[in-house]
């Protein structure tokens, strides 16, 4: 799995891994943009490193759902330097977003679904960078869609 | 964070790159969002053909094995012959279709099954071939290496037996 520099093009291999209590505290709101910490009771919270390097570039939250077979992207933010225009990398979210493709798939085959529900403005923007598919109130990654995600992100 | 705030600071689709927002839905809502969900799922499920479950049934295999190579437990149940059983099975052939599709005789899938022969290199290179690349040689060979580590390292007959052969021992320590 990689993202690449924006200014460069260089490829840079990245590593998602549950965040550790001790980086609850890095993880403030001003450079992750929420309360990360409310969230460790009743969500999964992942990073995004660089890998061999130690500055959380984006972070997760997801909850399993096993009698439904699904993940839900609970929250999820790239930190304040890979925002906007001026990123300095790309590839974070797809990245995460294919993380959770991998969890699913990895426990619940070919039922795994990875779903999210968006603000409404940004649902277009979510189908056609990741090509979910719309559900109403919830966008969701099943079947061919989720594999093409794994294809595209972690290969 | 406010999201009026960031809407004024990035764009739609700066936002949908950046982020997945909280978005809180009343009960009535939650209960019409699961019944949507679950009807959408169900005709994916239904749209769904053998290649596209084959590749689910491919990509789990790969994961579960990765996990496992990277782990820093060992599981002696988790060998190189029980992750080849779950290949062959996965695909829905008969060993002896499956033996002459990488060329090798039967007797010897057998033995790479039940363990009794270690890979040759050249069965970790036709495997990964023959899954067109998705299971990779080296995956094969880090499982066989896994075991050996393992056994390696915890031999203690194997050491006992070898002492005598070892003379002029060295009698500083690095601990």
């Amino acid at each position: 799995m990689y993202i690449i520099e924006v200014n460069s093009g260089f490829r840079k291999k990245v590593v998602i891994s549950p965040v550790e209590e001790a980086d609850f505290k890095i993880l403030s709101n001003k450079r992750y943009f929420f309360e990360w910490g409310v969230l460790k009771q009743t969500s999964s919270v992942f990073k995004l490193l660089i890998e061999g390097e130690d500055d959380i570039l984006g972070v997760m939250a997801l909850i399993d759902y096993p009698e439904e077979k699904r993940i839900e992207i609970k929250l999820l933010a790239n930190s304040i330097d890979n925002q906007g225009k001026n990123k300095k990398y790309d590839r974070i979210a797809g990245c995460m977003i294919a993380f959770a493709c991998r969890l699913s798939k990895a426990k619940y085959r070919g039922y795994a679904c990875v779903s999210l529900v968006p603000k409404t403005e940004l649902i277009q923007y979510y189908i056609r960078k990741y090509h979910m598919v719309n559900a109403g109130w919830q966008l969701y990654l099943e079947g061919e869609q989720l594999n093409n995600i794994l294809k595209e992100y972690l290969i | 964070m406010n999201y009026k705030k960031l809407r004024k600071k990035y764009t739609p689709e700066e936002l949908a790159e950046g982020f997945v927002f909280p978005v809180k839905l009343t009960a009535k809502q939650q209960k019409e969002a699961a019944k949507q969900l679950a009807e959408a799922r169900k005709k994916t499920q239904q749209e769904m053909t053998d290649q596209d479950r084959l590749i689910s049934g491919l990509w789990q295999f790969r994961f579960q094995l990765e996990d496992y190579l990277e782990s820093k437990e060992y599981n002696p149940d988790l060998t190189f012959g029980h992750f080849l059983k779950r290949y062959v099975e996965l695909l829905d052939k008969k060993r002896k279709t499956f033996a002459e599709e990488i060329s090798i005789d039967e007797t010897l899938l057998s033995q790479l099954i039940n363990m009794h022969r270690l890979p040759p290199d050249y069965v970790a290179i036709r495997l990964e071939i023959h899954s067109n690349n998705m299971i990779p040689a080296a995956y094969w060979i880090r499982l066989v290496e896994k075991q050996r580590l393992h056994e390696i390292e915890t031999d203690k007959e194997m050491r006992k037996k070898e002492r005598p052969f070892v003379h002029g021992k060295l009698t500083v320590s690095l601990s």
